[in-house]
């Protein structure tokens, strides 16, 4: 069965502040804040966002993500489509499987720590 | 003490990063310990022909400014044990290092490696002079192309008067067909300008493309003429004599009907 996450289930983010980037973020092009950061766009190969919060695409995340980039496991990190480069929670970094045989699905995902291992859910806005 | 090569061309666009990608591999097939140098610091390509972009953590630039260990910037290839990747920074700039650091840097993979392989970027500016100062031997590739052959000259110039002697050569891309039929320059016209030693010519193929894209080196690949070209060229690096390859392409039966009525 397929696990979901609901928004009631992250850590509420509304205290910290949150970065609003208005364009997609280009290879060699760094964002870093102490917050949350939300992209308004594409996150290309290449490119890189680390944030002390969690980090949202709405676009096309295909470069490289680091959520709760001051340790903070409970960090998350949601696209509308989850192709990445390299996802890092915390202290934790993950890749996609050799091959590139893999599809990017259709739907928007969410990664987060469970277990002690990043984990890529559905992401659903309710349950 | 291993060798450290530069592998650089002065124009863009003529095949460095594919020639250290498959010379390294090729070094590395041969059983040598190697590892490659990305120093186009801010536009990265080497770790993404070799495949290994998803597995970077730290780069070149943490490892000079002390952010990490060498050893934990080195990425292990996925296809050979002997065979390591020290990545450029995508996101700093040319200016984050200097000729100092990298010297230092490439004494220190000297000790540890048989072969220490440098991808240095386009141009004649910063990041050339970074990427040739701890180099002790150089590569120049080419293509048979005017401009290409200009900056090759250019480069070879440059690499002189910085004390790195004797420069070798790589042709790429060569197109047997245009050559025979006098639109390309051929290898003689390009030695004739720029009098070096040739360590290969590397004929143009359409594999290239697919397996870049890919990030498998040609060299890997059997059927590929130039993963043969490159595999001559790791071989001849290692001290090995291997005549040139015959890049003449096969010609069918239709096609030389068409070559005697002058369409090629």
């Amino acid at each position: 069965m397929e696990m979901a996450l609901a928004l009631d289930d992250l850590k509420d983010i509304q205290k910290e502040k949150t970065l609003l980037v208005q364009k997609t973020v280009r290879s060699g092009q760094c964002i870093r804040f102490e917050g949350n950061v939300v992209v308004l766009g594409d996150v290309n190969p290449g490119a890189e966002i680390a944030a002390a919060g969690h980090v949202a695409v709405f676009g096309a995340l295909r470069g490289l993500v680091h959520a709760g980039a001051k340790g903070d496991k409970e960090a998350v990190i949601i696209a509308l489509s989850l192709e990445p480069t390299q996802l890092r929670i915390a202290d934790h970094i993950t890749r996609p499987p050799d091959g590139g045989n893999w599809e990017a699905s259709s739907f928007p995902e969410i990664a987060h720590i469970q277990d002690n291992m990043v984990v890529i859910d559905r992401y659903l806005p309710s349950k | 003490m291993g060798e450290v090569l530069v592998i650089t061309s002065g124009k863009g666009g003529v095949g460095k990063t594919t020639t250290t990608a498959n010379i390294g591999t090729g070094l590395a097939l041969m059983g040598k310990k190697v590892v490659m140098l990305d120093t186009d610091i801010g536009l990265r390509n080497l770790d993404v022909v070799l495949g290994l972009e998803n597995r970077i953590v730290y780069d070149l630039v943490d490892v000079v400014w002390g952010n990490c260990r060498l050893k934990q910037a080195l990425i292990k290839d996925k296809r050979f044990e002997n065979m390591f990747l020290l990545p450029a920074a995508q996101t700093k700039d040319k200016t984050a290092i200097t000729a100092s650091q990298m010297r230092e840097l490439c004494a220190n993979l000297q000790e540890e490696f048989d072969y220490v392989i440098i991808d240095c970027p386009a141009g004649i500016e910063h990041g050339f002079k970074n990427a040739i100062a701890g180099a002790k031997q150089a590569i120049v590739v080419t293509t048979p192309e005017v401009s290409a052959v200009r900056d090759a000259d250019r480069i070879i110039g440059l690499l002189e008067a910085a004390g790195l002697k004797a420069p070798k050569l790589i042709i790429n891309r060569i197109r047997s067909r245009m050559v025979q039929a006098g639109d390309m320059m051929s290898i003689e016209d390009i030695m004739d300008i720029l009098a070096v030693d040739l360590l290969g010519i590397v004929p143009d193929d359409d594999f290239i493309v697919v397996s870049t894209n890919r990030g498998e080196p040609a060299v890997l690949d059997e059927r590929s003429l130039a993963g043969q070209a490159y595999r001559n060229i790791s071989k001849r690096i290692m001290g090995e004599e291997i005549p040139l390859l015959n890049i003449q392409e096969k010609t069918g039966f239709w096609q030389k009907i068409r070559q005697a009525f002058g369409n090629r």
